[in-house]
């Protein structure tokens, strides 16, 4: 069952107050973060997030299309490096 | 991935499948089917080219007719095969747009042309791209995103990125 609407998006408090910091002070910075199970929201879009795996902060850059996602979702657990072959890489 | 800059692994061949001289064909591409595409292709050293004709997609990869090969015992010959393709048979890419293969062992320097370390992969979780940087000295290697702001400047020719991290992405682990 899907969360009710009426309570609105779960967000850890903290990760609120690290983001709103950090949009006040406009410095560039990786905002580490331990709640993977944070919703994503308007206001974190264009931060860099570090998001922890378990092991390590993975940067997550916030855009548009992730709203209403959680962070967790963008911190894979396990790696798999595969091949390289013919993938491309954008810098966005 | 080869050594040589010159080639990129594309495939691998699995063994024999079925009995008629088919190979049970293992695809790296972004889109598998377009490992048939690069041209005739050879062995890490060079030394045998194969052609290669997908004929259906299977399990975990493609069955494919190589040129040459009609029996299973010869297609067995070839299993643990690693496939490779010359670079310059994959097509050009428009700008701010690279090859993992080209990015792959680029030098990082900081802007103020200090080495921060090697690029060892490109990864996507699903976000935008990391280069996973091999730090002198660090174990843990770091993860820089691929973005303007974050890596002003690539310069695959000279072997080069520059890069404006943010903070934070180049401490250490056991500092979080």
């Amino acid at each position: 069952m899907s969360r009710s609407v009426w309570k609105g998006p779960f967000v850890d408090s903290y990760v609120l107050k690290k983001a709103e910091k950090t949009r006040e002070s406009g410095r560039n910075e990786v905002i580490k973060i331990w709640s993977r199970r944070s919703t994503i929201l308007p206001q974190f879009v264009g931060l860099t997030f570090g998001v922890y795996n378990g092991r390590k902060h993975i940067p997550v850059n916030v855009s548009e299309d992730m709203i209403g996602q959680k962070f967790g979702e963008y911190s894979p657990t396990r790696t798999y490096y595969g091949h390289a072959a013919d993938k491309k890489a954008k810098r966005k | 991935m080869a050594k040589n800059k010159d080639k990129v692994c594309v495939g691998a061949i699995a063994g024999a499948f079925g009995v008629s001289g088919e190979v049970r064909l293992k695809s790296f591409c972004a889109e598998p089917e377009a490992v048939a595409d690069y041209g005739p292709l050879s062995s890490e050293d060079g030394g045998r080219t194969f052609t290669l004709k997908i004929t259906r997609p299977i399990k975990n990869g493609f069955a494919a007719r190589v040129e040459g090969i009609r029996k299973k015992e010869a297609a067995d010959a070839l299993r643990g095969t690693r496939l490779y393709a010359d670079r310059s048979a994959l097509p050009d890419l428009p700008d701010d747009e690279y090859y993992h293969a080209d990015l792959i062992g680029l030098t990082v320097l900081d802007t103020g042309g200090a080495e921060l370390g090697r690029v060892k992969a490109v990864l996507n979780h699903g976000a935008s791209d990391l280069l996973e940087v091999a730090v002198k000295g660090q174990k843990e290697p770091a993860l820089l995103p691929f973005t303007m702001e974050a890596v002003p400047t690539v310069d695959v020719k000279a072997g080069r990125i520059i890069a404006d991290p943010p903070e934070g992405v180049f401490d250490r682990a056991d500092d979080a």
